[in-house]
Order: C-alpha cells, then structure tokens, then sequence
C-alpha cells in the first residue's frame, strides 16, 4: 500500500517535472548513442556509419523515448482530458445544440433543486432544537368526537396532571397577544404564555439574560417576560439595559429578563394544532400562571410538547402517558363513560404536516420536468448521433475502439450536463431566495435564502445523473451504427438513421406522456383552484373590509365598555360615505376556521349532563354585533337578525346546526325553539334566526356548526370589524382607519385587509402548488413542443429527397403536408393518451388537493388535450410546411 | 494504466529484462549508467543476449517507477555527464524473487525438455 502510493508521487513528481524528465531521457539516450558510436568508429568503421550503426542497433528512439514518458504518465488521465478537450470544441462549434441543450437540462435542473431546497427545509433538515427527533406534540381524542373534533390540543389541567406525574421533560405553551404601550406607537404583540422551561426544553437558551424560574408559574409572580431579538431591535435598538427594565403589556408593567435567541423557530399561525391561533410572530413568553378560572374550565388550548427518552419508542411513550391520564381522569370526572385518547405527533409535523404533500406533488412535477428535459436532450443526441455517422465512422476506421467513441459521447453530454448544472445552480438560488420570501409559512420559517451544501450536492448529482441518462440511448445507438453504416453514400437514408427516427419517436411519445400528466395535473388543481376561490363561503368576498381591533386597557376593563365601543364604532363607520353595512364578529370565518370558543350545545330537556355530553354536537360560539350579516352579505334562511333591542338570551344558528339538532324540522319550524350551551344548567337560549353556513377562507376544512350571540350577551374583546363597501373596499381603508384612530388612538388596529386579500391568503398553500406546477407544466409544454417540432424538421431533412421524388411523381402538396403532420402526430397522440391516462392515477394519489371535480374531471382533462393537440400540431406545421414547399429539383440534387 | 510492450529483437524470454538489469546492478558494486549496463550484458553473456540497446531505457524507468533502481547524475570515464542507475533495497530484494522464481520455471522447463 505504502508502496503504491510512493510509485504515485514518484509519477506525479513526473508530472511537474515533465520538461526536465524529457531533457534528461534525451541527454542520456544522447550519451548512449555517443558512446556507441566511439565504439564503432574503435571497430574501424567510418564517422557517419559509426553513428547510424549506433542509431540501427539502439532502436526507434522516439518510440522509445515516447514509450518511457508514458510508463510515467496517468495514460487514462490524460485520454480523458483529451476527450473532454474535443467535447468541449465540438460542442464550442455547434454553438446553438449547446445552448438549447444546456439551456433546457439548466431549466430541469433549476425546478428540480429550488423545490428540492424547499423539501429539504422543511421535510430533511433537522430542526434547530437539541435532539429534535425525541420531541412529539400531545393530542387528545376524545373517541365519540374522533369525527368532528379530529385531534383536539390538551387542557391545561392535562398537562399539570402529566407533568405532576413525572413527566418532567414536558413543555407547554398557549396563544397569547398583548398590547404594547410606552416608548412609541402603541403595538398588538403576539407570544405565548409557555412553561418555565421551555427554552431549555427546546435546547434553544435565552442569549442574554435568563429564562424563567419555575416559580413563576404563579398568578402574580408572573410579570416576567422574555422577548424575541426581533422585538429587541425593532422597537428598543437592541439596547441590553432593557433587560431588568419594565415594559409595559396591557397596561400592567412586566419585567424584561431575557432575550430569546435570534434563531429560536416556535409554531406561529395553526402550526401546533389547527384550533390553536398563534399570532403570525411571536414576540413575548409570559409564564404560564393560570387563573382558577383556566384551570376550572374546558379549555382545550395548550400546546404541549413532550421529550421522550434517547431511544424510546413513540408507541411506548404514548402508553405511559396513556395510563397516567386515564388514572387522573377517572379519579377527576369519575362518571365519565370515556378514556381520551393521547395521540403524540413529531414535531416536524407542526412545520411539515400541512406541506408535505403539496412539496411531494410540486418536486414530482419538477421531477417529470427533468425527465422530459432529458429525453428533449436524448433527442437532440440521436439526431446528432446520425448526423455525426461519417466522423465516427473515420474515428473508427483509423482506430479509435468503438468505446472510446461511445465514451466521447457520454462524455459531451457530462459537459452539458456540468454546465447545466451549474446553470441550474443559479437558477435554483434565484428559485429559493424567491420561495424562501413568497413561498407557504412553513418553507418561508424554515428555508434560508442560501442554497444549502446539500442542495447544491443535489443538483450536482442529478444534473450528472441527467447527462448520463440523456447519453444513454444516443450512446448505444452510436455503438450499434459502429462503422460499417457511415462512410457509405447517402448514410442518413441508412439502418441505423431509421432506427434512430423510430427511437426519436418513442422519446417524442415519452416526453409527450409526461407532459400530459403534468399538465392534466396542473389543469386539474387550475380547475379546483377556480372552484375554491368561486365557492360560496357564505360570506362576501369582494366589497368587504375587515380590520381586527382589541381595545384594551384602563378605558376598557369591562364588557360593557368593550361592547359600547363596538357599538359607536360601528354606528360612525356606517355613517361613513361609500360604507353599505357594517359589523364586527369575534372570530372572522375567513380567517379563524375552527379556532376560537366552542361548546357543546343541549337541547332544552337534556338533564343529564354526564349522559349525554358525548351525544350532543360541539358548536363554534361567534359574538357578533347586530349589524354583522348586513356586512357578512349572509344570506337569512328563517326568522330574523338580530338587533340592538335583543335582551332575553338569543342567537342565531347556522343551517348545518339546525339540521343537526333537529333534523325532521324545517328552518322555519326551528325558529323560537330554545337550547342551552356548555352545559345543562345554563340559561335558555331562543333561536331567532337560521343562517347559511360560513367557511373557513380555505373551504376545505371541515365544516363546523355555528352560534352567533349578540355582543352584549356574550361579550368579547378582539373583534374583527367588517364593513362592506359600495366600491373597491381598498379606497376607504384610510377612511375607517381615520374613523378608528379619532375614536380611540390607543386601540391598535391589528390588521386592515379586504376579505378577497383574506380568502386569498387562505389559500396560499393551494396557489403555491397551482403556480409552481403550471409553471412547470408550461415549460414541459414547450419543451415538448421543441421536442416533436425538432424531430419532425429533422425526419423532413433527411427525407427531402424522398419527398422531392414524389413530388416529381405526382403527389400533391396536401398529401406531403398530411404524411408529415401524421408522422409527427403519432407519438403525440399515443403519448398523451398514455399521459391522461397517467394523470387519471395521479390525481387518484391527490384526492386531498382537489376540490369540487373527480380525479377524471372531462373539463380539465379535455382542455388539456385540446392544448397539446393544438400546441403540436402547430409544432408539426412548420416542417410540414416546409416539406410541401419542397422544390423537387432541388431536393432531387440533394446530396 | 495501459501496459506497452515494445518490440524487443531479442532472444530474451520477455520479462527477462528488467531481472538481468537488476542482476548487473548488483554484480557492480558502482552505480552504472545504461550503456554500461549494455555494454555488460553483451559481455557476460558472451553475445548471446541481444538487447535491443534502446528496449533498456524504458526498462529502467519502469524500475526507477517501482522504487527498485535510483539514478542520479554524475561523470562519466571520459568526463561526460551521464546517468547512473543504483540498486535500492527494495530492488534487492526484488531481485532475489525474481531470480528464484526463474530458477524454478527454468528447472520446470528443463524437466519438460529432458525427461528422466
């Protein structure tokens, strides 16, 4: 081994000192000869036999001299920079071949590593905690609400309960949002109230200053905050005195204690659990110290996560906590029928959960993109893999093995394949900056701007992988052509040129069957994109305004303050010129789905409240003002809206409520009926009115009942105002935020968007994956497109004497321009018959993503067809074209 | 590395090169240059071993590869700079494989030649 590797630096020696190793061969080759030569001339021979005497008896001296530098040199080595450098002129010299070729493997390769960055972020790459494979979330199911609720987040009495019971690697966190008064502009703040240890939980500790201690996770001690470095900055200058210092939330002064780090990733939005509505940036940890009140109720708020131990398996973990609870639940709510169920999730599923699959579907269609860019490139190969007969057929005849110039093909398409790479490269760092600000939540948290090593590793090894795998058909056709079929005349009418039409063919019909898929694909989600964004969510869309406001502080310490507030505000912005109606609601539809406050709702008889809570439907409570609906444009199914003047306990429900609580009724026959909320024992509640269902911005979640109450009955201090407007809503945003500053400067005005701008954000996940697969399925549309139009063109050069000859024998135009166009429409039409039908199965895998049609939808897939038929015929044309204005003539002289 | 055989018009069993340019190494205690080395084949073997003069040179560069011979540079009898060629250990030893192994393909060719 040792050995070896000295023989190599001897020889790599050889290579730096190349010039020298010449020289002196040459010296000492010379004083050979010189000696003979005396030696001869001692023989009596004459000086200039003497010297060719030594010369015949010494042997070939180049030859020799070239057979000892290559002893030393790496012979292999240098065959293939040989080859390489010929690679590279050849292709230098078919300028346009290059670039098409590399700009389309570039194209593949771009797609493929900016969506590859994305599923790295967010599906490969570890999360930045300590051990983050051993942390899960805690869910709970309750078995006979499995349908509705889904997986519900914990209670806060669960997670003492669990921790109590040694569960001491366990951290909680709830939503939380504060006002921000004092040193500037008063601001709504989102964060949480978290356990004490959450930063050590995490293993992500406070950078400066200190996290907080476990006793303070008692009301009153619990005035300690902890901020991010965002906040820091942006509102205090990063200054390190503010730590120790009070700022002040709600009114109440907290004491700063630390800073987070600036890289600590929490769940912002629904990511923890979809009922769980954190604010969009987490600026403030607040320990968690509840209330008896919070501990008394239902409240199925916390985010609790949990670390199990260094290669304990999940199923064991979640028994353990299994028993633990149902121990405490049965000694708590003894007449409790049920066991809840713990479920535990990784926590990559809080950033990944809701992407996955649509990451999946986008890579897959940048992944067929590829494939398509490949067999475009293995195309444009063969054709020249023929072209090119007569100069391997000399390169065979004077001695080049039929390998080295297969090998010299494969070889150029790995120069295309490094370039486009590289290319590619580029692309995909514009692709990923792009994604990384526009991209869905989950990708935007996750995803630097910088491509990562393992991205770029990525797209080294496909774009190596694509060159290979472009070269191979061409390359084998090359073997097989070997020498015999290029030097003789007219070689491109030979075997092999009709073998290589008919693979050109078959890739033509490959590249066409991938890009049907992808485009009836994307067709399929542009038509469920349409149907969400058309379908009726029992609310308006367009002409809506709605700002989301928390009055809060001294002014407001009361219900009844807040709701008189509510009240004004919406009187004055009705008054406003331009504003048709308007209404606040606690929880915007569009915006909250199924977060914020819901019960279970009882009939007026039901007594038993053990007995029959699991039968009962759970409803979503929304406060309202009276002029809500008005603003909403929901549409009244029976009775009425209600009023200011409402006093006894009212409510109007929602359709899907009324069917379920009565499901022999019709509306009409529901209104005036009563029914009682959270528990047996509450007041009785009058139906007044029955409403359409409202949904979730999205539309695809699962459709929840609903309970509007008057403000002033159940009263609630963030609200959204909602104002529908007789024009574009935008033009009297700054009107109803005049409005709101003159009412009250110090209520914040949390966010200011038209409900279209709400729906729309809803919907981001599905328009991402609606954009990036179109677009993906344009440019496979186009490169197919390039596809038939190049092989068509090609089969028409190689064919223009053919075509002259029956011409000259009489067939007409049109029969030239059909032989043409159904040469070139085969493969297409096989292709995309083989692709729709491909598409058929894939969008069987994407049920989940479609909306309103079948995986067959005729619209979507027919259109598609039609698109392609359309786009290749017009590919085929022009050949055609050219093949009928074929003079015969001419191309009787042809070559 | 693709191996070259040049053309030797020689008598000598191939491979047989390499071990007789060892052999006069070591015969020599002096270092000694090629055509020295040439010189002394043609002499000892009493010029019956034709060497193509010329088949030495990449001969010895193979050894020089190995690790078996160093050169050096140095002067010559008549004052002439020439390159002179040195056993290293490891050729030594080489030498003696080398030589062993002929011995016994030798004597397995002679059993064949003159059977008992």
């Amino acid at each position: 081994m040792f050995k070896r590797i000295l023989q190599y630096w001897r020889r790599l020696l050889f290579y730096v000192r190349r010039d020298r190793f010449d020289r002196e061969l040459e010296e000492e080759m010379n004083f050979h000869l010189e000696m003979k030569a005396r030696e001869n001339l001692a023989h009596g021979l004459s000086a200039e036999e003497a010297r060719y005497a030594s010369r015949r008896q010494f042997g070939n001296q180049t030859l020799i001299h070239e057979v000892s530098r290559d002893l030393w040199a790496f012979r292999s080595w240098e065959r293939l920079a040989q080859d390489l450098r010929y690679g590279l002129r050849i292709l230098r010299k078919h300028k346009g071949f290059t670039t098409v070729a590399v700009l389309t493997l570039a194209l593949g390769i771009g797609a493929n590593a900016t969506i590859f960055s994305a599923v790295y972020a967010v599906l490969l790459k570890p999360l930045p905690y300590s051990q983050p494979d051993q942390i899960y979330s805690i869910g709970v199911v309750i078995p006979e609400r499995r349908e509705q609720l889904g997986i519900l987040a914990p209670r806060i009495h669960d997670f003492l309960e669990w921790r109590k019971a040694g569960f001491s690697e366990m951290a909680d966190m709830t939503p939380a949002e504060w006002n921000l008064t004092g040193d500037g502009e008063a601001e709504r703040v989102g964060g949480a109230r978290v356990s004490a240890n959450l930063f050590s939980f995490l293993g992500v500790p406070v950078v400066h200053g200190r996290s907080f201690f476990a006793e303070e996770e008692v009301p009153g001690k619990d005035r300690v905050i902890v901020i991010s470095d965002s906040l820091w900055r942006r509102r205090y200058g990063a200054n390190p005195k503010l730590i120790g210092s009070y700022i002040v939330l709600n009114g109440n002064p907290h004491t700063v204690v630390g800073i987070a780090s600036p890289s600590l990733l929490v769940p912002t939005g629904m990511q923890l659990h979809r009922m769980l509505p954190f604010s969009q940036r987490i600026d403030v940890w607040k320990p968690l110290a509840p209330s008896p009140r919070e501990l008394d109720g239902e409240y199925w708020n916390q985010g609790v996560l949990v670390r199990l131990k260094p290669g304990e398996h999940v199923e064991r973990g979640r028994q353990l906590l299994q028993s633990v609870h149902n121990k405490f639940n049965r000694e708590m709510v003894p007449d409790l029928k049920t066991d809840f169920l713990i479920e535990l999730a990784p926590i990559r599923e809080i950033y990944s959960g809701k992407l996955r699959l649509g990451l999946l579907l986008v890579l897959g269609a940048s992944s067929l993109l590829l494939l398509i860019a490949c067999a475009n490139i293995a195309n444009l190969f063969l054709a020249r893999v023929t072209s090119r007969a007569g100069e391997f057929a000399i390169r065979i005849a004077l001695g080049a093995g039929r390998s080295r110039v297969v090998g010299q093909l494969i070889n150029e398409s790995i120069i295309i394949a490094v370039l486009s790479g590289a290319i590619g490269a580029i692309i995909a760092s514009f692709g990923a900056r792009i994604l990384a600000v526009y991209g869905p939540e989950e990708v935007r948290l996750l995803a630097g701007s910088n491509l990562s090593l393992v991205v770029i590793l990525f797209s080294a090894v496909i774009s190596l992988g694509a060159g290979v795998f472009s070269s191979l058909i061409p390359a084998w056709q090359a073997y097989r052509q070997g020498a015999a079929t290029g030097l003789q005349e007219g070689a491109r009418m030979t075997l092999g040129a009709r073998r290589s039409r008919r693979f050109q063919r078959i890739l033509v019909g490959v590249e066409m069957a991938l890009g049907t898929a992808l485009l009836a694909s994307s067709g399929l989600l542009l038509h469920s994109f349409i149907k969400v964004m058309n379908a009726d969510r029992g609310y308006h869309i367009e002409r809506v305004l709605a700002a989301d406001l928390t009055p809060s502080g001294q002014r407001y310490s009361n219900d009844q303050q807040r709701v008189g507030y509510y009240r004004e505000l919406t009187q004055n912005i009705r008054s406003l010129p331009g504003v048709q109606a308007a209404g606040a609601i606690s929880d915007l539809p569009a915006s909250a789905g199924t977060s914020g406050a819901s019960q279970t709702i009882f009939y007026d008889n039901d007594t038993n409240f053990m007995s029959v809570v699991m039968q009962r439907p759970l409803a979503l409570i929304r406060s309202v003002t009276p002029g809500y609906f008005a603003a909403s444009g929901s549409a009244l199914r029976a009775g009425r809206f209600l009023k200011e003047e409402d006093q006894t306990p009212v409510a109007v429900i929602s359709e899907s409520l009324a069917r379920r609580l009565w499901p022999a009724e019709s509306p009409a026959n529901v209104i005036g009926r009563t029914f009682r909320q959270g528990d047996v024992t509450g007041p009785l509640i009058s139906i007044l009115g029955i409403v359409e269902d409202a949904r979730p911005g999205s539309v695809d979640q699962e459709l929840w009942p609903q309970i509007y109450r008057p403000h002033q009955q159940w009263p609630s201090g963030r609200m959204t105002l909602v104002v529908n407007t007789f024009q574009e809503p935008t033009t009297l945003a700054a009107a109803v935020r005049a409005e709101i500053k003159q009412m009250d400067p110090n209520v914040p005005i949390i966010a200011m968007r038209t409900m279209r701008e709400i729906v729309s954000a809803s919907v981001a996940e599905r328009r991402f994956q609606l954009i990036l697969t179109s677009l993906f399925a344009f440019v496979a549309l186009l490169l197919g497109a390039a596809g038939v139009y190049g092989v068509i063109s090609y089969s028409v050069n190689c064919r223009t004497r053919e075509i002259g000859l029956r011409i000259a024998l009489g067939a007409a135009r049109s029969d030239v321009m059909r032989w043409v166009f159904s040469d070139g429409m085969r493969p297409v039409l096989i292709g995309s018959v083989i692709g729709l039908g491909g598409a058929v199965l894939i969008a069987q895998t994407l049920r989940s993503v479609l909306f309103g049609i079948a995986p067959t939808d005729p619209l979507s897939l027919g259109s598609v067809g039609i698109i392609l038929l359309l786009t290749s015929a017009l590919a085929c044309y022009f050949p055609a074209h050219r093949a009928a204005r074929v003079d015969p003539m001419v191309a009787l002289r042809h070559e | 590395m693709r191996k070259t055989n040049i053309p030797l018009k020689t008598e000598l069993l191939p491979g047989t090169l390499e071990m007789l340019v060892l052999k006069s190494l070591e015969r020599n205690a002096q270092p000694m240059h090629g055509y020295g080395i040439s010189l002394y084949l043609k002499q000892v073997s009493g010029d019956v071993l034709q060497v193509e003069e010329g088949s030495l040179y990449p001969a010895l560069q193979r050894l020089a590869i190995k690790g078996w011979v160093k050169a050096e540079w140095g002067q010559s009898e008549n004052n002439r700079r020439a390159r002179f060629y040195k056993l290293t250990p490891d050729g030594r030893k080489q030498l003696k494989e080398e030589v062993a192994n002929f011995e016994r393909t030798l004597d397995a060719i002679l059993s064949v030649l003159q059977p008992a």
